[in-house]
């Protein structure tokens, strides 16, 4: 990518091929916290060196971040993975109130068929539960094109936009034609407390002013481009959209297709028109049934997947099943099953831990692997931060168990921080574990507010995470390399006896961080 | 079978450069003009797990995975991993199993594998001899690029058209 960048063919995957639509059109700020599989496109805009782009310590504070200075006047993006949207779900509900000054888009990448997460949420639902603009791109160079027109539609509706991708879009590469970057005015920040003071009264007249832009954006949606009649043998015509749309162009070339990139609010009157030209309707999409329950709602009759096709990916092999309504025969992958690096530092850890019978309150990151055979050394992954916290739960129900929490470095700084405030402050017992490797491993390396390195490398302030432990009031701090077996194993013991709250920081770095 | 499409499936595990090999096919088919989509894996799989990677290209291509049965050429890093693909080809389908052993004989570094694996393919495809030269020049850092280039023409040498 370093060289002819510009008007040029480019193999670019749909992460690399947004984040370059994003820079064409001006975008000024971007932040974010890596997760798969969405953390390419910050990764990307750090390429460009007048972007100014950050890896946040969450998705919330990237959100707001992000928001601020959408608000004071610079395009801007914010992206995570569909989790990482849950986190920043507090300022994205209200940002649908204040609006926005210059564009601000929200790209949110789901995960069907979980190649690399805990569940698999359909996050569409998201823009009528927030009441937000929601595109859906289909590949890459489709992606690349609809990252620019929703900085266009934020700003002539004064509104985020919501970019929805999964990973089959962010990681298939295709050829991308690339351009130049062009950078809007920067818009000057507005003092305005009834648009950005959100107190009730001015919340309330903000709410009224959301329902209409609501309206306005329904008609546009109704005239987008990204709504597209595809006319040809009108006896089966498909309502679909994203990924979807290429399996079954693939498999039914001559059929006709209503294909949804602007997806809500719903283009209701094309629809409808669509439904009416052909004879026999399709509704077909990836797992939840979010075009079905509103097509129903317009009174169309139409043939859908049966139910059981809402679990997983949609893949190519199985859409004649899909379109003919039958169920899915579940069958067992026999795919190699991802496992810890040999020589991990996190598999030494672990080794103690099982030594020693613990009930392990886990999170997410490669040590979540640990729950696998032949380790089965790790008995919960919930979410980020969960580690510190659903210990403390399970401490309170089984007072005599031998219960501890692991997190990783990454991890803790992005939500485990409060659980061990939480815990100090509420008198809780017992060991939790930072599982430092000095990245953020299982996304691909890259660095946190602990490394004490930016996402361009440069060096900053380092987050010291034992004098964090002491003075968030734990109290043993304990710093020690896991690999140095009896020494570990002494302290574990040791903590794991003391009726005290200890923290040990069991650090060595991941082997695959890059020199 | 859509007979304009060249469907190519990759596979291996992770770490042994398997994405890397359909990047540089995806480059020279896009060299020789072709519309390509490519599909990856990223993320919790790659930590050792099964890695496969589908190539396809062609005039105008829809979906980045090809359907079952309908693989063009299956190129293997893993005996295993062939072993659980092999039934993803079409009849009279292309694999090229065989170069594997040939392949780790004739490399001095495994890293290598990919490179060599792509330069048997590579003489079995309708694309230019320029455009696959082009397109290890863009995949590969010059530090590794003469080797790299040296490997790939190996390989495609493997195989009399």
């Amino acid at each position: 990518m370093s060289t002819n960048r510009v008007t040029d063919k480019v193999l670019l995957s749909g992460n690399e091929a947004l984040a370059h639509g994003a820079w064409e059109v001006g975008v000024k700020v971007a932040c974010a916290y890596p997760g798969t599989p969405s953390t390419e496109i910050i990764e990307t805009l750090a390429e460009f060196p007048e972007v100014d782009v950050q890896w946040s310590v969450n998705e919330k504070v990237a959100f707001e971040v992000a928001l601020g200075a959408a608000v004071g006047g610079v395009r801007s993006l914010f992206a995570c993975k569909h989790v990482g949207l849950n986190v920043a779900m507090d300022p994205l509900m209200t940002a649908a109130y204040t609006g926005v000054g210059a564009g601000f888009v929200v790209v949110v990448c789901d995960d069907p068929g979980m190649h690399s997460s805990q569940n698999e949420q359909d996050t569409r639902w998201v823009s009528i539960y927030a009441k937000l603009p929601l595109l859906e791109p289909s590949g890459p160079a489709e992606a690349c094109q609809m990252v620019k027109e929703a900085f266009k539609i934020s700003e002539k509706f004064d509104t985020p936009v919501l970019l929805r991708m999964t990973t089959r879009i962010s990681h298939t590469k295709e050829d991308v034609t690339i351009g130049q970057r062009s950078v809007p005015v920067q818009k000057p920040f507005e003092i305005n407390a009834r648009k950005y003071v959100m107190v009730p009264g001015h919340a309330y007249q903000r709410h009224i002013l959301l329902e209409k832009r609501l309206e306005k954006l329904k008609t546009y949606s109704e005239n987008s481009r990204f709504n597209r009649l595809e006319i040809a043998d009108k006896k089966i015509g498909f309502i679909t959209s994203s990924i979807v749309y290429n399996y079954l162009k693939e498999q039914f070339p001559d059929a006709s297709y209503l294909k949804l990139g602007f997806t809500y609010p719903f283009c209701d009157d094309k629809i409808k028109k669509f439904a009416k030209s052909v004879k026999k309707v399709y509704v077909v999409e990836e797992l939840d049934p979010f075009l079905e329950e509103h097509v129903k709602t317009l009174g169309i009759r139409f043939f859908a997947k049966d139910p059981s096709f809402r679990i997983g990916e949609l893949r190519p092999e199985l859409i004649p099943d899909v379109v003919s309504g039958k169920v899915k025969i579940e069958s067992k992958s026999d795919a190699r099953k991802p496992r810890m690096c040999s020589n991990c530092p996190h598999w030494f850890t672990f080794a103690t831990l099982k030594k020693l019978d613990t009930i392990v309150a886990g999170d997410i990151g490669c040590y979540t692997l640990a729950a696998l055979p032949p380790t089965c050394a790790l008995h919960s992954c919930v979410c980020m931060g969960a580690g510190v916290t659903f210990n403390e739960g399970l401490r309170k129900a089984i007072p005599n168990g031998k219960i501890i929490g692991v997190i990783g470095d990454s991890t803790f700084v992005h939500s485990g921080i409060t659980g061990l405030i939480n815990a100090v402050y509420n008198k809780a017992k017992g060991v939790i574990f930072i599982l430092d490797n000095s990245t953020t491993a299982m996304t691909g390396g890259q660095h946190h507010p602990a490394t004490g390195f930016t996402i361009r490398n440069e060096p900053t302030k380092k987050l010291i995470l034992e004098d964090l432990c002491r003075s968030c009031g734990a109290d043993y701090v304990d710093v020690v390399d896991p690999k140095d077996r009896e020494k570990f194993e002494e302290i574990v013991k040791q903590r794991i006896d003391a009726d005290a709250l200890s923290v040990i920081i069991a650090r060595h770095p991941c082997q695959l961080i890059k020199k | 079978m859509n007979n304009s499409t060249c469907n190519i499936l990759f596979c291996g595990i992770g770490g042994q450069g398997v994405l890397k090999a359909s990047e540089i096919c995806g480059w020279a088919a896009i060299f020789d003009g072709f519309h390509v989509k490519k599909s990856e894996v990223h993320g919790m799989a790659q930590r050792g797990g099964s890695v496969e990677s589908h190539l396809r290209f062609g005039k105008k291509v829809f979906s980045p995975l090809i359907t079952r049965g309908q693989v063009d050429y299956l190129v293997s890093f893993h005996q295993d991993e062939h072993d659980r693909m092999k039934n993803l080809l079409r009849h009279n389908g292309v694999d090229l199993i065989g170069y594997l052993d040939k392949a780790q004989a004739q490399i001095e570094d495994q890293r290598q594998l990919n490179t060599f694996l792509v330069g048997v393919l590579s003489a079995l495809l309708p694309v230019k001899e320029q455009s696959w030269i082009k397109a290890i020049e863009k995949v590969f850092p010059e530090k590794i690029l003469a080797q790299n280039k040296e490997v790939f023409l190996k390989g495609r040498r493997m195989i009399k058209v």
